[in-house]
């Protein structure tokens, strides 16, 4: 394959996140396309290539009969919480193999309230661990948080300041679903989930769409006045040592990380290293995994989160701005579009047109990663 | 009362509580439950072993909600419960913990394998599951 061909995003379109009764996955994926093409400045004729994601609400390929019957190659994935990253790789692999000069990737997904309730079988597990009441992905999340805590001396504060910033972000987002800023106290004191997780601290499975529009080189510069260069894309899944969604059983000794090795293979492939990000996103379906993933991608050392959030340093003036648009504990979680939505983010940060608080500086570098179960993490290195 | 256990293939034999688990002949990986093939090494050859029945809690929190289904309460309804990780030297094993959420345990401390009552069949059954209760306190 070759590898030389550069990537951009050209277009960049979201469907707003939040609930949208008698609005389906689908209709909202439309919105989120059409937006994308008109950021682009594209036609939907123009598009030789795409790629579509939804988890559990319906079938992307089944857009062009909304969007025009081109005859293009559509391929569908459908990785958890991870496909929008999947989608992208997938898109930007198609565009350096040749087969299009330009390509959409769209996600999307309209969620039930409450947590997810998958069926064992799906996972290859039996029924008596879901039976049991240890198949809930909130409590991977509870449980991979409190030993993180204990082995690294984070503290319940920190996964406090982590919700709390998220809400703050949210707030001047018009795009966030949760946008009523929460002290952290408050976020403390709520009710808890699975501790030391408390109902604040989580995002939920919610409602939206997401789409990006992708070209080669050769066409990016005439199409945007500010291209933003796909620098790298990685997409890892686990290997032996890690602790995954759904684990009845851990291998004691050193943890491995599917998002230790996506990034790293994102930051490889870029030229660039974690000190150069200037704004990032990071998974976080809940404070902990944040927290964790801010040294997992290699963003900052193990325990250093502690004294990186008390000095503000993720916030909009500080060192490293993470999740700009309040994440997923402020947008929710629909799979299907929460990996692109994080792009679209970036991308708008990195053109100096943010839909919320804009990262000063003119920041040139950024970073996505998202997580999935049951453990599949992509990450993406974006520049200007 | 009738009682079962939730999935027998779990346990060595029905007249012991004892975990069963395989262990790789290669590289000594254990899995719980079993499996065919080393996770690590990629060996199709596992032996079946019985798990040690004390261990550390090596992670822990509370279910303070109902999940959905196919997650089943006893008779009695739900009510908050703990589960965690119990390090058992060859393998960490995820378990539900005897326990309240009042009175949740701490990470190093003692514990020794139990049945306790899952859930309720349709017809009275008691179904009872594999757990783990705290014998002393980290020290």
């Amino acid at each position: 394959m070759s590898t030389d061909t550069d990537i951009y995003i050209v277009g960049v379109g979201l469907h707003e996140f939040g609930r949208f009764e008698g609005v389906s996955g689908l209709d909202m994926a439309e919105v989120a396309a059409r937006r994308a093409l008109d950021d682009a400045g594209l036609t939907w004729g123009e598009i030789g290539y795409a790629v579509g994601g939804s988890n559990v609400s319906g079938k992307p390929d089944t857009l062009v009969g909304r969007l025009g019957l081109t005859g293009i190659s559509f391929p569908t994935v459908r990785n958890g919480c991870a496909t929008g990253g999947l989608a992208l790789a997938t898109a930007a692999n198609a565009l350096r193999a040749g087969e299009s000069e330009t390509a959409m990737v769209i996600g999307f997904d309209k969620h039930p309230r409450g947590a997810f309730n998958p069926d064992p079988a799906t996972y290859g597990l039996g029924d008596w661990y879901a039976e049991t009441g240890m198949m809930t992905t909130t409590q991977y999340f509870a449980l991979k948080t409190q030993r993180y805590l204990h082995d690294h001396g984070i503290s319940l504060t920190t996964l406090g300041r982590v919700a709390a910033k998220a809400f703050t972000f949210a707030e001047a987002n018009p795009f966030a679903w949760r946008r009523k800023p929460l002290s952290v106290e408050e976020i403390l004191a709520a009710a808890p989930v699975n501790p030391p997780l408390t109902q604040y601290m989580f995002c939920s499975p919610n409602e939206g769409a997401a789409a990006l529009v992708l070209t080669t080189g050769d066409r990016a510069h005439d199409l945007a006045d500010h291209p933003v260069k796909l620098a790298s894309v990685a997409v890892r899944t686990r290997t032996f040592g890690s602790f995954e969604v759904f684990a009845p059983w851990l291998a004691p000794g050193e943890r491995s990380s599917p998002s230790v090795d996506a990034a790293r293979a994102a930051f490889a492939r870029a030229g660039v290293t974690p000190q150069d990000v200037q704004v990032a996103q990071l998974q976080d379906t809940e404070s902990g995994a944040e927290v964790i993933h801010m040294a997992e991608t290699g963003l900052c050392e193990h325990g250093e989160q502690e004294a990186l959030l008390a000095a503000r340093e993720t916030s909009i003036d500080g060192r490293l701005p993470i999740n700009t648009d309040g994440g997923c504990l402020a947008n929710g979680e629909p799979i299907g579009a929460s990996g692109l939505r994080q792009v679209h983010e970036v991308v708008r940060q990195l053109q100096g047109r943010a839909p919320g608080k804009q990262v000063p500086g003119s920041p040139r570098v950024g970073f996505t990663h998202v997580y999935g179960s049951p453990g599949t993490s992509a990450c993406t290195v974006l520049t200007v | 009362m009738t009682t079962r256990f939730v999935e027998p293939t779990l346990l060595c034999d029905t007249e012991q509580l004892t975990l069963l688990g395989a262990r790789c002949t290669a590289c000594g990986t254990t899995t719980f439950p079993v499996q065919d093939t080393c996770p690590r090494c990629f060996v199709q050859e596992m032996v079946h072993r019985p798990l040690p029945t004390t261990g550390i809690v090596w992670s822990w929190t509370v279910q303070h909600f109902a999940p959905k289904a196919p997650y089943r309460a006893l008779a009695t309804g739900f009510t908050p419960y703990l589960l965690g990780y119990v390090d058992l030297g060859v393998v960490i094993v995820e378990s539900r913990l005897v326990g309240s959420a009042e009175n949740p345990p701490a990470i190093g401390d003692p514990v020794q394998l139990v049945v306790l009552p899952a859930f309720t069949d349709d017809d009275g059954t008691e179904v009872l599951t594999f757990a783990f209760t705290r014998t002393g306190e980290h020290t």
